[in-house]
């Protein structure tokens, strides 16, 4: 009995997220072409629904009813796998995230977590890991089209997602350090009571601006979004990875990208800017007098620091142009690596000689 | 100034500045493009678009086949066959007249060669089509053109008018405008 209740909640929670998640996924396609265009004097999509705002679901529908078309040649097996092997690790890491209040609630004699799926005690390393996954599929995409733009977009990928997530694991190292955990529920609960204690402005000792300058930096690389779209430079590889693919293949796709945007800017938020906390100590509903609706704030800070870092992909995408190769590999491995190493020195000094603070 | 070279990479100076500059075309959003079908950049009266011929008001074709558009086209766009007027050897008219716009650069040269202003300029210039015959004009669609873009038509030139007296002599058997 406890078994079936335990189900139901917890796949009505995935299920929850999974439908905010490709919400989420949806309007962003809408609102990155939005913001592009604003920034650059541009209207955007504007013919769909008033002022464009049904343009997600047109573009849904067109990817739908579009022909699959494998190539000539394409090894067919791995061709249909790579796509869900991308899409699959962009969506899994959302299990760990927490977005809203650390409670326990009894339902029916079943200790259930409303606001995170389920809390592993290594949730940061479950996420590296999953995203080191969703590399395969680039890879194998890429590989598998039988097409030069797809093999040399695959191997590009491959190459920056070495080198780059490397400097992503490092510079949580810091955090890691002054939470002594890798559980992203007890991080984030180690963040609360203002913005000074956030990990980012020197809560727990040391601030860790540089790490999240570093953490910021590898992670626009490894979504493989401008100024780092090697993988799937226009202007050089067609498509990049996937030139051959089509209809829902390349939604699955497209689906991982976006997805992947919004799990670094959940564990961005989570790891450097406390998550689900309001900026001030206490809770503004307490104020004012709705006690019970404390959840809804910490929803709304989490939803609200997400979609800044969201936003700053767009804004990043719109400034900046694409790096020489040659630039990426010596940015990633000559200064971002010792940046973050040194980072780790230094914290993990404050760390010991202050412990506990 | 190696110093301050080094803090301003440190602080992404550079990178700071670009984003402030899209930044604040974000929040001064200003569009310059148009919503093309739905609106349209207004064009200069002098705008060279689809050529045209043209009549006088009475109807009657202003073309005396002279073929001087054909000689003054650097593209040879313009193909005329002139025969006379039947009953009146001394007047000519075009008996046919093509046009192969595929290959027009709109420079305007036949507008300026033209001695009786029988060629005109008009705004028309929604042109794509599907197929490229369908932009092989002959002398009935020109003038449809032209019909259909300057409907207010010149005056009919005097008998005494030197480019009349010269090209067409007598307009006892002018074609009529085909109804």
């Amino acid at each position: 009995m406890d078994t079936g209740i335990r189900l139901a909640l917890t796949l009505s929670q995935i299920g929850a997220v999974m439908v905010a998640v490709l919400l989420t996924v949806a309007a962003l396609t809408l609102l990155e072409r939005k913001v592009l265009g604003w920034m650059q004097d541009r209207m955007g999509p504007m013919e769909v629904g008033p002022y464009g705002i049904l343009q997600p679901v047109a573009d849904g529908l067109k990817l739908f009813f579009k022909e699959d078309i494998i190539p000539a040649g394409a090894n067919k097996f791995m061709f249909s796998m790579a796509p869900v092997l991308s899409l699959v690790p962009a969506l899994i890491g959302f299990a760990v995230i927490p977005f809203g209040p650390d409670w326990t609630v009894d339902v029916g004699g079943v200790n259930f977590k409303p606001f995170v799926i389920t809390d592993i005690n290594i949730g940061v390393l479950y996420i590296l890991a999953f995203a080191s996954i969703g590399a395969y599929g680039i890879i194998l995409g890429g590989w598998s089209s039988n097409s030069k733009y797809s093999l040399l977009g695959g191997l590009r990928s491959a190459a920056q997602l070495i080198s780059y997530e490397l400097n992503v694991g490092l510079s949580l190292v810091g955090v890691l350090l002054l939470s002594s955990s890798l559980s992203l529920v007890t991080i984030t609960n180690a963040q609360a009571g203002g913005f000074w204690n956030w990990y980012f402005f020197g809560g727990g000792g040391f601030p860790q601006a540089v790490a999240f300058v570093v953490f910021i930096i590898s992670a626009v690389a490894e979504t493989n979004r401008t100024p780092f779209d090697l993988p799937e430079a226009e202007s050089e590889l067609v498509a990049g990875f996937f030139t051959e693919y089509s209809g829902m293949r390349f939604a699955f796709f497209f689906l991982a990208e976006y997805g992947n945007m919004i799990l670094v800017s959940c564990v961005a938020t989570v790891l450097f800017f406390g998550g689900w906390h309001p900026p001030y100590p206490g809770t503004l509903m307490e104020y004012i007098g709705l006690g019970h609706l404390i959840w809804l704030e910490g929803i709304m800070w989490f939803v609200l620091k997400v979609a800044f870092f969201l936003f700053l992909f767009f804004w990043l995408r719109a400034t900046l142009p694409r790096l020489r190769y040659d630039q990426l590999m010596r940015f990633g491995w000559k200064v971002l690596l010792p940046i973050a190493l040194g980072n780790i020195v230094l914290t993990s000094i404050v760390a010991y000689l202050f412990p506990g603070n | 100034m190696k110093l301050k070279e080094w803090v301003k990479t440190l602080l992404f100076y550079e990178i700071a500045l670009g984003m402030k500059a899209t930044l604040s075309h974000f929040l001064h959003y200003k569009p310059i493009t148009l919503q093309y079908p739905h609106e349209k950049k207004p064009l200069p009266p002098n705008y060279r678009g689809m050529l045209a011929l043209l009549r006088y008001d009475d109807g009657t074709e202003k073309c005396v086949g002279c073929d001087l558009c054909e000689a003054a086209c650097p593209s040879r766009v313009i193909r005329v066959v002139s025969a006379e007027v039947p009953g009146e050897p001394t007047k000519r008219y075009s008996k046919e007249y093509y046009m192969d716009m595929t290959r027009c650069l709109f420079c305007g040269l036949c507008v300026k060669a033209c001695p009786v202003d029988a060629l005109g300029m008009t705004q028309e210039y929604e042109w794509a089509v599907y197929d490229k015959r369908q932009l092989q004009l002959n002398k009935q669609q020109l003038l449809a053109i032209g019909d259909r873009n300057f409907p207010v038509r010149e005056k009919r030139l005097e008998f005494q008018h030197p480019n009349v007296a010269y090209f067409n002599v007598g307009f006892k058997e002018i074609p009529q405008k085909e109804q």
